[in-house]
């Protein structure tokens, strides 16, 4: 044999021996129903899905970008975890593509009406009482009680290995009244009570089978949950797939009707895209803007599911303290503090164009918090694209390009600036979101740089962006003038979203979000106001809100992004739901 | 080795950004929840600290477990010297259980790719320095400059454009070839189902090496069979083929062998791009995504190990030249 014979073949050898270990690597144990969990270790990735009977068991496939962290999404919050959590575990309630709670392991929604929302008015305090359904079960047949409820809350404000959810530090605690009864002691009157043990990044933990001493934050149970939803996780191969079984003792009679949800990891966007029109995906998770458009021409194989409200806005934040700074008051921005420079600024951003170029038409102008039902009742104008305007306006605010060059300059500003400051300023968005970002941010700058206001362009990291103030996060320790993001909030309560970013205690540094430090003391008596249960009441300080944020301008909200799934024509019931995940309402998908 | 890890410590900790802000869905992520977690995460304490704890762990010193100012118990963290590398932000699991899992699936797609790029670089690379100016040799160099400036994720795109989207199997009308993947879910071992997963990636990874090796080795070749003892080879009436492939080749191999050591640490690292398009669950798409987190556990074990692996495949090239070339000797 000569030499090039014996490197081929050892070669060869080489090859096959590398292939069947890994072949024959420890295959991952078939759990059972009495074990409706599987360990991540040892596991063998695998992508493309072999093609099952479907007389014997129906499939479908989730593609989705990132594996998920957990299964406990109020830990990662990341989405992707949230996806998957929805397919196991329920929660006291959840919401709706409308935003209205329902409830899941809640017999009913404890309301005022109902009794079970008691108000102390002398104290300001109230007790909500949550009846659960004496129907569900846990995956090893173990009821779900208000034992769980307990456990799950003294898990989350534990303070070693606890976590925060919104809204915890009212909660006085949770007391078991009987196996199905537990009551919320609040220490003061909270809207957003509801969703505050449910919604998309919160559920009930089981008592029986978390160990309380590994602590909420990284118990092997929110990695090996126990069911108690729709579905039954088999298999977690990290980074690579994910297998559900449809859980056979969920409470809803006849559902799940697919048998088996495969969520496989696929990072890249144009794959996913291309495996939902090959037919080897059934839902690709987020949808972004321009493959909705392309997938508008696969119309046979691909629904895009959008959904019915909105909840993301694009909005622009203005440091109203000098950049470095965070007291809006004694370092005031030399340019941006005056609200006459900030309303040309939204007069010369024309919404409609970066709507129909950049984001394909999936986005509607919104000029107000108060956009979404129930209190889009206010009376607020739709701002106006005027250019002349602004320019006209700039002027009355002092800013002049007096010497030519392009970029006006305080000539008689009010802002405090010197004489010929000029009107430059950085203008930062986050890399992640992507082209129809990127465009905007950099036609919002021509258009802006066209009548003199000078913004150069940056984009960071949103880990960078977001980042703590003590870490040197841009946004936390005031070292921004212009940025550009999407934010919005879950549900019909805004109270929360709106205590973070426009509360004065929120604008101080690792406080709140009050990003662009503003103060307003009306504002934050309005918002105290709306901490209450009297809708009416609510919707007059929303209203007041209203007006104060469309005559102060502290941020510009300019349109909604879409949130959106698209998924195989033969898959029924994908419904995108901006205030939840795509998974919500999994129960209810059936196959053609 | 205490050098490099330091240096590392404070490139990774202090970096922009950080696994205190928000992102994805949680880009408001509120201040109550950073106190808590720069607790866990033990990110409360200062740089060196963090340093010291990581190297050996903080089981020995009491720590503050529950924000109330007052140190009541001792730390859970043995520090890398005891080979406890942390657990991951992320996930809050052992980072070392994460990296051996993504490990494996590396090292598979690498050890074939490089032994793909062996196979095919070496041949070629020898046929282009013995037939130098041929058609053969023209249009190798031509294919290795099309190949270096491809870009490598172009390729892997125009790869599944081809083979998944317009090619099909002719009798069962499915994607010629799947998208990505290790192996077909649900089906039985198959050696002709687990090729047909390493062909895209495989590929993908392949043509900038093999364009790379391959000059390389042709170069090399052309130095060697210029040579005194090979003109004097085919003077004492050796065939050619015995004189270019017993003779030039193994001197000619020398360098080519010291470069493909020194490559070694890829069969840790993985390449990104691949992992990424071919949804691999390697170490590349590992590391991308604790990057992206600022997972500093998970960054700091990668970059440890992956360090050692370099200084591993160094100490490799010296000792392989050492035994293929006996000028070369360490006292």
């Amino acid at each position: 044999m000569n030499n090039k014979s014996r490197w081929f073949i050892i070669s060869a050898i080489l090859i096959v021996i590398g292939l069947l270990s890994v072949g024959c690597a420890k295959e991952t144990a078939a759990p059972t129903s009495d074990q409706p969990v599987t360990t991540t270790e040892e596991a063998v990735p695998t992508e493309e899905i072999a093609p099952v009977d479907a007389t014997e068991k129906s499939q479908i496939v989730i593609v989705i970008a990132e594996d998920p962290p957990s299964f406990n999404a109020t830990v990662g919050q990341t989405g992707f975890d949230s996806l998957v959590m929805e397919l196991v575990m329920l929660s006291m309630a959840d919401l709706d593509e409308a935003g209205n709670a329902f409830p899941e392991l809640a017999a009913e929604l404890p309301t005022v009406e109902n009794g079970d929302v008691v108000i102390d008015e002398e104290n300001g305090t109230m007790d909500v009482t949550w009846k659960l359904r004496q129907d569900i079960q846990w995956a090893d047949g173990v009821p779900v009680t208000a034992e769980d409820v307990v456990f799950t809350y003294n898990a989350v404000v534990d303070p070693e290995y606890g976590y925060w959810i919104n809204g915890i530090d009212y909660v006085d605690g949770v007391e078991k009244i009987d196996d199905y009864t537990a009551v919320v002691h609040y220490n003061t009157i909270y809207p957003g009570y509801l969703t505050q043990f449910g919604g998309y990044v919160m559920a009930i933990w089981p008592a029986h089978y978390c160990k309380a001493e590994q602590g909420f934050t990284q118990w092997d149970c929110g990695l090996q949950p126990l069911s108690n939803g729709p579905y039954i996780l088999k298999e977690w191969i990290q980074n690579d797939h994910l297998t559900f079984e449809r859980n056979p003792t969920y409470f809803e009679a006849g559902k799940p009707t697919i048998d088996q949800i495969i969520v496989k990891i696929i990072p890249d966007e144009a794959v996913r895209k291309q495996m939902l029109i090959n037919g080897d995906a059934d839902v690709d998770m987020w949808t972004v803007e321009p493959v909705i458009a392309e997938l508008e021409n696969y119309k046979d194989v691909v629904e895009v599911s959008l959904s019915p409200v909105d909840r993301w806005v694009m909005r622009i934040f203005f440091n109203l303290a000098a950049k470095g700074t965070t007291d809006a008051e004694a370092t005031p921005h030399p340019v941006l503090s005056d609200v006459r420079v900030r309303r040309a600024i939204r007069m010369a951003i024309d919404v409609e164009t970066i709507g129909k170029e950049f984001f394909l038409g999936y986005a509607d102008p919104v000029w107000t918090e108060f956009f979404r039902p129930p209190f889009n009742v206010c009376d607020i104008p739709k701002p106006v694209y005027d250019l002349e305007a602004a320019k006209a306006l700039l002027e009355e605010a002092g800013w002049i390009d007096q010497d030519g060059d392009g970029v006006r300059e305080c000539r008689g500003c009010t802002t405090g600036a010197e004489e010929g400051y000029p009107m430059e300023m950085e203008f930062i968005t986050y890399s992640e979101y992507g082209e129809a970002l990127d465009l905007t941010q950099e036609f919002i700058a021509e258009k802006l740089g066209e009548m003199g206001i000078k913004l150069n362009i940056s984009r960071v990291e949103g880990t960078v962006l977001w980042d703590t103030s003590t870490n040197g996060g841009i946004e936390q320790s005031g070292n921004f003038d212009i940025d550009i993001w999407d934010d919005g909030y879950s549900g019909n309560d805004p109270t929360d979203f709106l205590w973070g970013y426009y509360y004065s205690t929120a604008a101080v540094p690792d406080a709140g979000l009050n990003y662009g430090r503003y103060i307003n003391p009306q504002v934050d008596e309005l918002i105290d106001a709306s901490y209450t249960l009297d809708e009416g009441l609510r919707q007059e300080s929303f209203c007041q809100m209203a007006e104060i944020l469309e005559q102060d301008l502290p941020e510009l909200l300019l349109f909604t992004t879409v949130d959106a799934n698209a998924h195989s024509t033969r898959l029924q019931g994908v419904q995108s739901n901006a205030n939840e995940i795509v998974t919500w309402n999994v129960a209810d998908w059936t196959l053609k | 080795m205490l050098i490099v890890s330091i240096a590392l410590f404070i490139l990774v900790n202090l970096a922009p950004g950080g696994p205190l802000s928000g992102r994805g869905q949680s880009r408001r992520m509120r201040p109550e929840q950073v106190a808590i977690l720069k607790r866990q995460f033990g990110l409360d304490q200062p740089l060196y600290l963090r340093y010291i704890f990581w190297l050996i762990g903080n089981d020995w010193t009491k720590i503050d477990t529950d924000g109330d100012g007052i140190k009541e118990s001792y730390g859970q963290g043995k520090g890398i010297l005891r080979g406890d590398f942390g657990n991951s932000y992320r996930t809050r699991q052992p980072v070392l259980d994460t990296i051996q899992n993504a490990f494996k699936n590396t090292a598979y797609l690498m050890t074939v790719t490089l032994l793909v790029v062996a196979m095919i670089a070496i041949p070629v690379g020898v046929i282009s320095a013995v037939k130098q100016y041929s058609i053969f040799d023209i249009a190798v160099t031509t294919l290795s400059f099309i190949g270096q400036a491809i870009p490598e994720f172009w390729l892997g795109l125009i790869l599944i454009l081809v083979f998944y989207v317009w090619l099909k199997n002719p009798v069962t009308g499915d994607s010629l070839l799947p998208p990505g993947g290790m192996y077909t879910l649900g089906a039985s071992f198959s050696l002709i189902d687990w090729t047909k997963h390493l062909i895209l990636p495989v590929t993908m990874g392949v043509v900038g090496w093999v364009t790379w090796y391959s000059r390389f080795l042709r170069s090399s070749m052309l130095d060697v069979i210029h040579q005194d003892y090979v003109r004097t080879a085919r003077a004492k009436g050796l065939s050619l083929n015995k004189v270019y492939y017993k003779h030039a080749l193994r001197n000619a191999l020398l360098p080519l062998v010291t470069i493909f050591a020194l490559d070694l640490p890829y069969i840790f690292a993985g390449s990104l791009y691949v992992e990424i398009l071919f949804s691999w669950p390697g170490m590349g798409r590992l590391y991308y995504q604790a990057a992206i987190d600022r997972d500093y556990p998970m960054l700091m074990a990668i970059l440890t190990i992956g360090t050692l692996a370099v200084i591993f495949a160094n100490l490799l090239a010296d000792i392989v030249y050492a035994k293929l070339d006996p000028r070369i000797h360490y006292d």
